[in-house]
């Protein structure tokens, strides 16, 4: 092995410029191919968020208005979601796949105070304790809304972290604030639990338990939204299948026709992941076609050399087979040296587009875009993660090979007689 | 018998057919110094490819050392060009980016001797050929001589069967001449290597014991040179 590497060490030294503008080429394919991908995650990363946020198995149901005429009714009728639709979806005949069923109800714009500091635009949320896993709520300090919330309508509540930083005047001692009061609009709370409010989201509402929110608000038996946390589906057409079904038992229960898509609209958090993961999965393999692209210019580039290479060396390859080298030992000479080269120089284009990716990180992924009012960042630790160093080190191996093996071959064919002919 | 040649058959075919070895039969054995003489275009160049496996024949059989030699695949004839046959040439063909040890050490890597043991019987080669002082240095740094005594180094390394020659002088001068067939009598006499040179110079031819003349792809004689008076030129003398 030591052997073959001072021989590949001796035929490079004889060739410096030529075989550092080759592997200039390969570099710059794999810096284009690495930069692209950190660029293309940091915008993926900025866009979508992270989808951790979310358990992915809900389904949300939100009522609508009817397209069609059916049973009597005529179209455009605005559909009435009730608890009996609760009730409907939690009977046996669903278990298979539904897990919990709840609700929840929101209203905005609330002034919330404690003491003498306030929070304006607030949104007061009337929810159930499901909520806490189905957002993947996380929690400071306290507790969530519970059962017993629920049951005995306790005037409770749950505000962000952001909220308790201001109320605290910036400390963080959360504790603090457990069992004090708080009002919202002109309604009294007691403080249970600090939550994680995000940062850059308008994620500023305040829990309350749904059965408090219902008394308060005298909302009887009509709810606004349905909560559906499902199991058991692994598949989008599966998932599908499934929201059919939720689809077709309401609208038999509302009197809607079995084919009408507008009288109930669900938003079916596993599918959109699932297609968010399609088109997340379409745009890294779009950029990595483009960099394999950019690299294949750079494999050109070394197999023309080593073409070269083996035109150059066909007398010495000639004393070589008199001596008793095989065309393995040839093949193997050329094909590692063609790697080599590629590997080394790839390796300096992965560092140089793994810094390029940190500087990007160090500039424009601290700079903000103003879009309709509210600012998103533009790239979001724009990298690449090991799996990619990895992907591209065999893409390296396999690019050396393949500029190596043709003019290898050529070589290990030639008949001894004429490579000794050769000057 | 070391190498038994009967009814060879070459014929190049380069456009039109050129029928260059037309029945070539002859016995070599162990331990003799021939050499083969004739003139240029007489086929004696592709009578020794054949010979070193660096070719191949069209037609009759070629033993060497018992062994048939016909349609070898490369990586055989590789082999058995490692194990038995060492080859010194006209141009000398040292590779030019290795030191003189390195040239003489190539033939065991590709035996995949350690690179320890393969040094030391370098070492001890050159040191036969009193090029010692010169193992570390490169081709280019050396004269026409020296280079073809590690050429011989080189070819020696494997206890080959025989040493094919091919015009060993044809790039030296005359004084030259004379060291470099004086090594390969030496070596023949001492150390009973066989040895086959080919040459058009009737003194070089004149230091073998047998002398094989061909003409137009045929053996016209062979001769028994055991008195070396073959030269017109007399003994001990070679003629540039």
């Amino acid at each position: 092995m030591r052997d073959l590497f001072i021989e590949i060490w001796e035929s490079i030294r004889r060739n410096k410029v030529r075989t550092c503008l080759t592997g200039l080429a390969v570099a710059w394919g794999i810096f284009m191919l690495i930069v692209l991908l950190g660029a293309g995650n940091g915008l993926l990363n900025a866009f979508m968020g992270d989808s951790d946020d979310f358990a992915t198995n809900t389904m949300n149901v939100f009522p609508g208005v009817t397209s069609k005429p059916y049973d009597g009714l005529k179209q455009g009728r605005r559909i009435r979601m009730t608890e009996q639709d609760m009730e409907m979806l939690r009977q046996p005949a669903f278990a298979d796949h539904v897990d919990k069923v709840s609700t929840q109800a929101t209203q905005g714009g609330y002034a919330m105070t404690y003491g003498r500091r306030y929070f304006r635009n607030i949104v007061l949320t009337g929810c159930m304790p499901d909520v806490e896993k189905v957002d993947r709520i996380q929690m400071h300090a306290g507790r969530f809304i519970n059962e017993r919330d629920m049951k005995s309508r306790r005037k409770v509540a749950v505000i962000t972290h952001l909220h308790a930083k201001n109320f605290l005047s910036g400390s963080m001692d959360y504790d603090r604030l457990l069992g004090k009061r708080i009002k919202v609009g002109n309604l009294s709370f007691v403080i249970v639990g600090i939550r994680h409010g995000a940062e850059n989201e308008d994620d500023r509402a305040v829990y309350i338990p749904y059965s408090t929110y219902k008394h308060l608000f005298s909302l009887g038996n009509r709810i606004d939204e349905l909560n559906i946390s499902f199991h058991d589906l692994e598949t989008e057409a599966e998932a599908q299948a499934f929201e059919d079904e939720i689809r077709a038992s309401l609208n038999a229960a509302h009197r809607v026709a079995p084919d009408d898509k507008r009288a109930f609209w669900i938003w079916n958090r596993f599918t959109q992941s699932i297609q968010m993961e399609k088109g997340r999965s379409l745009l890294i393999t779009a950029l990595w076609i483009i960099g394999l692209f950019t690299l294949v210019s750079g494999i050109v580039g070394v197999s023309n050399i080593m073409l070269i290479t083996v035109k150059e060396r066909t007398h010495e390859f000639g004393i070589r087979k008199a001596l008793g080298a095989r065309p393995g030992n040839i093949l193997k000479l050329i094909v590692t040296e063609s790697i080599l080269i590629t590997a080394f120089f790839g390796y300096i284009g992965m560092l140089l587009g793994m810094i390029a990716c940190k500087v990007l990180d160090l500039t424009v992924g601290q700079s903000k875009v103003e879009l309709f009012g509210e600012s998103f960042k533009m790239l979001e630790n724009p990298t690449v993660g090991l799996s990619t160093a990895i992907g591209a080190t065999v893409v390296l191996i396999i690019a050396g090979t393949v500029a190596g093996i043709f003019p290898a071959m050529k070589a290990a064919k030639v008949k001894p007689i004429e490579a000794l002919r050769a000057e | 018998m070391l190498i038994e040649l009967k009814g060879v058959h070459k014929t190049y075919d380069n456009g039109q057919p050129l029928h260059v070895l037309k029945g070539i039969d002859l016995e070599i054995e162990k331990g003799e110094f021939v050499s083969i003489m004739g003139a240029s275009g007489s086929g004696k160049s592709t009578l020794l490819n054949i010979l070193g496996i660096l070719d191949n024949y069209d037609e009759g059989e070629y033993h060497l050392a018992g062994k048939l030699i016909k349609n070898l695949s490369e990586r055989e004839s590789a082999t058995y060009r490692n194990e038995m046959i060492g080859f010194v040439f006209q141009s000398f063909n040292l590779i030019g980016f290795k030191t003189a040890v390195e040239n003489v050490e190539l033939p065991l890597f590709y035996q995949g001797v350690s690179r320890h043991r393969r040094h030391e019987a370098a070492m001890a080669y050159l040191e036969k050929m009193g090029l010692t002082d010169w193992a570390s240095h490169y081709p280019n740094e050396m004269s026409g001589g020296q280079k073809q005594r590690v050429a011989i180094a080189r070819a020696l390394i494997t206890h080959p069967e025989i040493i094919l020659a091919d015009e060993p002088t044809g790039a030296l001068d005359s004084k030259t001449s004379v060291e470099v067939m004086d090594l390969l009598t030496r070596l023949n006499r001492e150390d009973g290597v066989t040895i086959i040179v080919v040459t058009h110079e009737s003194g070089v031819a004149n230091c073998a014991d047998k002398i094989v003349h061909i003409k137009d792809g045929l053996i016209e004689k062979i001769e028994d040179n055991r008195q070396h008076h073959s030269s017109v030129f007399g003994a001990d003398t070679i003629m540039k």
